[in-house]
């Protein structure tokens, strides 16, 4: 077990090189610069604040810098936000954003595993259909939809939560946790459904419910087990998905995470932002997807003996 | 299922009773405390670095300038400086500072304060993007890219402690206005070098606990993307009239979620220039006491780029330009109570106006067309309008390209493209027409034909005219107003005959402001002055 | 169904057919995207009005005899932008999704059933492209490649298999656990035989539910590809673009959201009830019941 997961931290080792290398071409490819602007800088300047960043020295020491920097833990000055590190911007934003994914995975595995097994129960019923239908909406309706339509309703028309921050007045992260996570707890549903569907018609779990056993202890100790194997591969790439996809429910609501950033960075050219915050992400991914492979290695009785003994 | 129900409808109901707090509006209103939307996360809160209205804005509240505006006429009036002599020449002004100023920290403001600032905003090495601003300035320019490094021979000098004289390279009659911008507000030295060298631009001076400032208000407290605190300067030299206990800055991107923050009383104001259309058109029917439309100084525009087929013929840019009808764009599109221009520089009623040379003309421009070899569009390349995405853009960008289909029978695209994109592909002047918009630093219009000189940083039209270019060398040098007014009477004909631009409207600023917001006058430059501002319930 | 074809495989096809046209949910999602497609095709015949003519001093009206779906706020007739909408929605959701879809199913498996070293070098692969930023990726893309059609289904294929592949490639790592995998193997069967007769078709449900979560998906990101200038262009419309737009004004002309977003939502229901229709049909576990 934890050969495996020494195995796989070297294994990140060589990826997040490649993201960052692949990255930081690929930003200097796009055209327009960090300093590109409505009004034209004069060309001395220009060439002065180039200076000021070290990006007129030759591409690949610049690059090597970055790198000797990085492994020091230092992200370098943001290009936009000159009096600030991309260190301080991004951890001044993690918290946030982790938080606010983190309770909208919660909400989204709760409320869609829920309405998955319900709906798994009775196949082809209306206690199937209404919760499918409803997560058919959750998945019709992207966030930035969700988003103003919750906040219009909830907000300004019934008045009852607040429209925008994060923990800046009493219950304002309910609407943007439910914006973030329907999406996923719709996504879940179906998955679980899937998944039990599947599971449930498996013998052994014929053999549990001939053996007596009462419906809900066959639901809960066996059939979820096999049942839930789908969603979670799903949360890996959810989890990730959950995090770098934030920023659009952080627009709408304001909240100080670091989701805007990652998009802001991209359309500001902010070299070193977009480097950070990328870097920042390839690691929560890595992350996350390993923490995915050992839960559904540990669920399948099966893999585990094979991808741990080895 | 039917106890989560059942639990929902609880925890909703109990969200719906529970005590609504108090909002921002209304424990502002009652503590003196504004609340602005003000569009985005600021790059830096020192002044000589940044380069937008977001950051304008905060500069505004913390620094103070020679010279302020009215902010209701925009008259000159005396700042940090008391009083000032011009000599006859009109090249050197020499200032008096007032002797009680002082910074936040208690420190009196000297005179080598400012000339020491101006100096560090002219450091090659800071790269102020707005160095450009004090160009005016007797061998400022040279200074600036490092052509000399001996700040003496840049025309500012310290004559004593309260004396300042500035000699500028031409008399230009705008350079008061100039010294109201943030580009000359003056910041502490022993603050700067305390943080770093002179010409060090990443510092940690504006941090709060780092900061000081001469302005109306005080640095207070600086969270990234969630707010900027300022509370009331007690050493501010005018203090006593300073009515607000003090101001904060929200950085909210979105122009719908700051609407939705002013509806729910979170913002007093917002600052950002550009409403969403629909929204104006609700508050302008529904609450026109919450609406502030006001003309800016500024100018919304198509480039043409000049040096290929079709658009290098001028006679082709003029048919364009008679075939857009800008009365029905900024009536049923842009809503906001912009004008259409018919010329690149925009109307001020205070002083000059430029006369309307041309109007819709669809007939006239079919024959110019035909003039140029286009009869009735025929053989006519389909062109390209250049856009950066916006929804403002393309909803114009549409009218255009239906105006030029009907009226020329000519065949356009759209082209939108992400905004460093696009500023790209004009600048190396790939495109046909581009959309190009330009706000004004000051009230001239040497602001705006400047734009369109050989030699510009900006021309992206790859149009030039010797012409143009001497009009323009002409106008650094005079000063008589009657003179400037026909050089600006010409310099517009040159363009209306020549037609490197197709203007279509002048912007205007739309937000939404509450009524309890006193001493917030609408002007043409955007500009409000916090001194005089306050906060007064209605009486309602 | 006619007597010749008493291949085994022929006939377990023709089951799963008869078992879906059973379902009456899945059929009616059927008929209504064949409705959809139907009327896609044959918009520009049928349209009722042009998708580019404006009347700007009748913008933004709601719906009425004339204006079925109400105007835009160009004044262009929703309708047909609606219309004309599904021709590239469709297009874009069921091109791309088959991008995804081909590269997603055959990365995930290989990686699965081969396992060891060509599962983790794979799945490696997977993890770059995850990390990279793909903003920046799809601005570069447009300045590279200018702007085609075929450049935005490559564009949203290659994001969308990523999570394809990784939940395949766990489905089929149990997949191959199972004894009816294991004989085969044992018995030599070569491995694309394994690959596409006994895995693919074995990983088939959640292959089908995942697919049809993608083409929402898809459909609503190419409206953020147009923003990056990627895609099409004004005066064309997509389901996408119209609904970004709608939400904008939903207050003031909530038409103007309401029938696009009910048009795609309508969609996805059939999707829906097509692909769990189809996923039951195709279950041989179910189809002993």
């Amino acid at each position: 077990m934890l050969g495996f997961i020494f195995k796989r931290v070297l294994a990140a080792i060589p990826v997040l090189f490649l993201v960052i290398l692949i990255t930081f071409v690929l930003v200097r490819l796009a055209p327009g610069g960090p300093f590109d602007e409505e009004r034209n800088v004069p060309p001395q300047v220009l060439e002065n604040l180039n200076k000021r960043y070290h990006l007129d020295d030759p591409i690949h020491v610049q690059f090597f810098d970055y790198l000797g920097n990085l492994l020091q833990g230092d992200f370098g000055p943001s290009y936009k936000y000159p009096n600030r590190s991309v260190t301080e911007i991004i951890s001044s934003g993690v918290p946030v954003t982790m938080e606010l994914g983190f309770y909208a995975l919660i909400f989204a595995v709760f409320a869609g595993s829920l309405a998955g097994i319900f709906a798994a129960l009775k196949p082809n019923s209306w206690r199937d259909y209404t919760p499918m239908s409803i997560a058919m909406i959750g998945i019709c309706v992207p966030s930035f939809v969700m988003g103003p339509i919750l906040v219009l309703i909830f907000g300004i028309w019934l008045n009852w939560l607040p429209v925008a921050g994060w923990g800046y007045a009493a219950y304002d992260k309910i609407i943007p946790t439910i914006t973030l996570g329907a999406t996923y707890a719709a996504y879940v549903a179906r998955l679980t459904r899937g998944g039990m569907l599947e599971v449930l018609s498996q013998d052994y779990i014929r053999t549990a419910r001939a053996k007596g056993l009462p419906e809900w202890k066959v639901i809960l100790f066996h059939a979820l087990r096999g049942g839930i194997a789908p969603v979670v591969a799903f949360l890996g790439p959810a989890a990730a998905g959950l995090l770098s996809g934030s920023f659009v429910v952080e627009t709408i609501f304001q909240i100080p995470g670091i989701g805007r950033f990652f998009l802001q960075a991209a359309f500001n050219r902010d070299y070193t932002m977009i480097l950070g915050t990328t870097v920042f992400f390839a690691g929560l991914i890595i992350s996350f997807n390993l923490i995915t492979d050992i839960v559904t290695v540990w669920l399948n009785p099966k893999l585990r003996k094979d991808a741990f003994e080895k | 299922m039917k106890n989560l129900y059942l639990l929902a409808l609880f925890f909703l109901t109990l969200v719906a009773c529970s005590d609504r707090t108090p909002t921002n509006v209304e424990t502002g209103t009652e503590n003196q405390i504004l609340h602005i939307g003000n569009g985005d996360e600021p790059r830096e809160l020192d002044p000589q670095l940044s380069t937008g209205s977001v950051e304008s804005n905060i500069h505004k509240a913390l620094y103070e300038g020679l010279t302020t505006r009215h902010p209701k006429t925009l008259e000159v009036l005396p700042g940090l400086a008391e009083s000032w002599q011009i000599s006859d020449d009109g090249k050197t002004y020499t200032f008096s500072l007032r002797t009680g100023a002082l910074w936040s920290n208690g420190d009196p403001i000297v005179a080598s304060d400012i000339a020491w600032s101006w100096q560090r905003s002219l450091m090659p090495k800071l790269a102020s993007e707005w160095a450009y601003m004090k160009y005016y300035i007797k061998g400022a320019e040279a200074f600036n890219l490092s052509k000399t490094t001996d700040f003496s021979e840049v025309g500012i000098r310290v004559i004593d402690k309260h004396t300042i004289e500035v000699v500028l390279e031409n008399p230009i009659d705008y350079f008061l206005q100039l010294l109201a911008h943030p580009s000359y507000y003056p910041v502490h030295p022993p603050t700067i070098l305390a943080h770093g060298d002179m010409d060090q631009a990443i510092s940690k001076w504006t941090r709060p606990e780092n900061w000081v400032g001469n302005g109306p208000f005080t640095l207070e407290t600086w969270s990234i993307n969630k707010a900027i605190e300022t509370k009331k300067n007690e050493q501010y030299w005018d203090s006593e009239n300073v009515k607000l206990n003090g101001i904060h800055f929200y950085p909210i991107t979105d122009q719908q979620a700051e609407v939705r923050a002013f509806r729910t009383g979170q913002i007093h104001l917002t600052y950002t220039p550009q409403l969403a259309i629909e929204k104006v058109a609700h508050y302008r029917e529904n609450k026109p006491e919450k609406i502030r439309i006001t003309p800016t100084y500024a100018t919304y525009f198509y480039e043409f780029n000049t040096t290929k087929a079709p658009f290098d013929n001028a006679l082709v840019r003029r048919a364009f330009a008679l075939a857009i009808d800008r009365k029905a764009i900024v009536e049923t599109i842009t809503k906001a109570g912009e004008k259409p221009a018919y010329n690149l520089v925009p109307d001020d009623p205070n002083n000059y106006s430029p006369k309307q040379l041309f109007e819709y003309d669809p007939e006239e421009a079919k024959k110019l067309l035909a003039e140029a070899g286009y009869p009735d569009g025929a053989n006519f390349p389909t062109v390209e309008i250049l856009y950066n995405t916006q929804d403002n853009h393309r909803k114009v960008a549409l009218a255009v390209q239906q105006m030029l289909a009907k009226n020329l029978n000519v065949q356009v695209s759209l082209l939108n493209q992400e905004w460093k994109v696009y500023l790209n592909s004009k600048r190396n002047l790939e495109h046909d027409i581009a959309r190009a918009g330009w706000i004004a630093d000051y009230l001239d219009p040497s602001n705006f034909l400047s734009i369109l000189g050989s030699i510009s940083g900006n021309n992206d039209t790859g149009w030039k005219n010797q012409q143009y270019d001497d009009i323009i060398a002409e106008l650094k040098k005079t000063t008589n107003k009657q003179e400037r007014h026909v050089l600006f009477d010409r310099a517009n004909a040159l363009l209306i005959e020549e037609m490197p631009v197709i203007p279509v409207y002048m912007y205007s600023d739309v937000n939404l402001v509450l009524p309890e917001v006193k001493g917030w006058y609408d002007n043409v430059m955007h500009l409000h002055p916090y001194q005089r501002v306050y906060l007064e319930k209605g009486s309602k | 169904m006619s007597d010749s074809t008493i291949e085994q495989g022929t006939s377990l096809w023709q089951d799963a057919l008869r078992r879906l046209a059973k379902n009456k949910l899945a059929m009616s999602g059927l008929f209504f995207l064949l409705f959809l497609i139907v009327v896609s095709l044959l918009t520009p015949f049928i349209a009722p009005y042009s998708y580019e003519t404006q009347d700007l001093y009748k913008g933004a009206t709601p719906p009425s005899f004339e204006h079925w779906f109400g105007t835009d706020v160009l004044g262009r007739d929703q309708l047909t932008r609606v219309m004309y909408g599904s021709r590239i929605s469709l297009m874009v959701g069921f091109v791309a999704t088959s991008v995804a879809l081909i590269i997603g199913v055959l990365w995930g498996t290989i990686a699965g059933y081969l396992g060891g070293r060509v599962d983790t070098f794979m799945m490696r692969v997977v993890d770059i492209l995850y990390a990279l930023p793909f903003s920046i990726f799809i601005i570069l893309l447009t300045v590279v490649f200018g702007r085609s059609m075929l450049l935005l289904f490559l564009a949203i294929g290659a994001v969308e298999w990523l999570t394809m592949a990784r939940i395949i490639r766990s489905q089929v790592m149990s997949i191959k656990k199972q004894e009816y995998v294991e004989s085969a193997i044992s018995i030599g069967l070569s491995r694309t035989h394994i690959i596409f007769r006994y895995l693919i078709p074995n990983a088939i449900g959640p292959i089908i539910v995942y697919t049809t979560l993608t083409i929402p998906s898809v459909i609503l990101l190419e409206s953020f590809l147009s923003f990056l200038g990627l895609g099409i262009q004004p005066p064309q419309s997509s389901w996408g673009s119209l609904i970004s737009y709608g939400v904008e004004t939903m207050e003031e002309y909530p038409w103007l959201l309401i029938f696009p977003g009910l048009v795609l939502s309508l969609t996805l229901f059939s999707l829906n009830f097509l692909g769990d229709g189809l996923r039951d049909a195709l279950d041989p576990k179910v189809s002993k019941d």
